[in-house]
Order: structure tokens, then sequence, then C-alpha cells
């Protein structure tokens, strides 16, 4: 399991990628509890549903399960055309 | 057909490429989208682009499926830069084809409609001294 970053998230994380144990992050919520926890400047975001997330390319909104080989994505809202 | 690359694209050609293919087309309906000089009373020098491929391709081939079962295409063209491009460059091209103008005139609307709402891409905005990310007003 992997999570990439995008655009200004980047400049938080200073990552744009990392890998994820998928013992610990099972759902959705529990991948929002560890990113904050890991960089709680994006906590304000988050609460601010600023941050947008995308399982497997496709955006998920609800609370999934996750699995070992997914790639979640974490970034803004868009801004392309 | 759908493109995301750096590379600065001929929209007669990429067009006449496909309409060559298919002739019972009668209607070609295109949005070329460029970067312009000025944006929130600043003078912009050139955006960094920044994308999530695979999850564009992906979006991309599912707002056409979505357009094929509204509209009766022919065929359809996304073309979409990232990267850095100055004033004046093209940003994208969506260009659909169909027999009758309404079909593409609507799909097109719609396909851009979507590429502006939703299309994981990311526009940094370079001004004299600093830089901006932008959001796109719906």
């Amino acid at each position: 399991m992997k999570i990439i970053y995008f655009a200004w998230i980047k400049d938080i994380t200073n990552f744009h990628e990392e890998p994820l144990d998928s013992n610990k992050i099972k759902n959705l919520d529990n991948l929002k509890k560890y990113i904050i926890s890991k960089y709680p400047n994006l906590k304000k975001h988050l609460d601010e549903e600023i941050l947008r997330f995308a399982v497997n390319q496709e955006y998920v909104v609800e609370n999934i399960e996750l699995n070992k080989d997914d790639e979640i994505a974490v970034f803004p809202p868009v801004s392309g055309g | 057909m759908i493109k995301i690359q750096k590379e600065d694209f001929n929209s007669d050609e990429e067009i006449y490429k496909i309409k060559k293919l298919h002739s019972n087309i009668g209607a070609v309906t295109s949005f070329i989208g460029y970067v312009r000089d000025k944006n929130n009373n600043q003078n912009v020098q050139s955006i960094n682009l920044e994308v999530y491929k695979d999850m564009a391709y992906k979006q991309f081939k599912k707002i056409i499926d979505e357009a094929n079962l509204k509209w009766k295409l022919i065929d359809s063209l996304i073309i979409h830069r990232f990267g850095t491009l100055t004033v004046n460059s093209k940003i994208v091209l969506v260009t659909c084809f169909s027999q009758h103008r309404k079909d593409s005139f609507e799909s097109c609307n719609y396909i851009m409609d979507y590429l502006k709402k939703d299309a994981p891409f990311w526009k940094n905005e370079f001004y004299k001294n600093k830089n901006e990310w932008l959001i796109n007003s719906i």
C-alpha cells in the first residue's frame, strides 16, 4: 500500500510518495488519522474539506476498506483545463 | 483518443487525423484552453501544471464513455499538457466528432465541465516575484 501527494500538499509532507503499513491502516478513516498525526499541518485542510482522496485512481468519499495493494492519493481541489 | 503530454501539439493536424478516419462526420466542436497573460490582477509569466497521470487517463476514459452514452458521438479527442507552459501556450484540446452539431457542441461542453471540476491536474501560476496554486472556479 502506498500514498501519493500532489500539488501544495507535497510542500507540507515533503514527500511525493511513501509506503503505508497495511496492517495498521485498514480503512480511509485510519488513513486520515495517520496523515494528520504525521503531518499536523494537514489537519485544518482536512477539517475544512479541502483534501481530496482517491483510491486506485477513483475518487473516494466514504470510509472504504483499504487493501495492501491499494494506491491512495491525497490532493487539493483541481485546476486543470 | 486521449493524450497527456508535455509537448505542444498542432490542433488542426490532431483533428484531421481523426476526421479522415470517418467520412460520416458532419460536425466537429473543439475547445482549446491557453495560458493567458493576466490572472487575478497579476501578470502571469508561466504556469507549472502537475498531473496525476494514471488517474487522469482513467477519468478521461470514464468521461468519454459517459459522453458516448448521452450523445451520438463518432469519435472524441482529449489532449492535456503538463509541465512548464508559458503565456500563449496551449493547455488543453477537447474535440468531439458527430454527424450533427448538437451532439458535438453539447458533449464537448460536458467533457470540459468535467475536466475543470474533477480532472487531476493542478496549476502553479508564476508571477514576477511569487507563485500561487490555483483552484478552478466552476
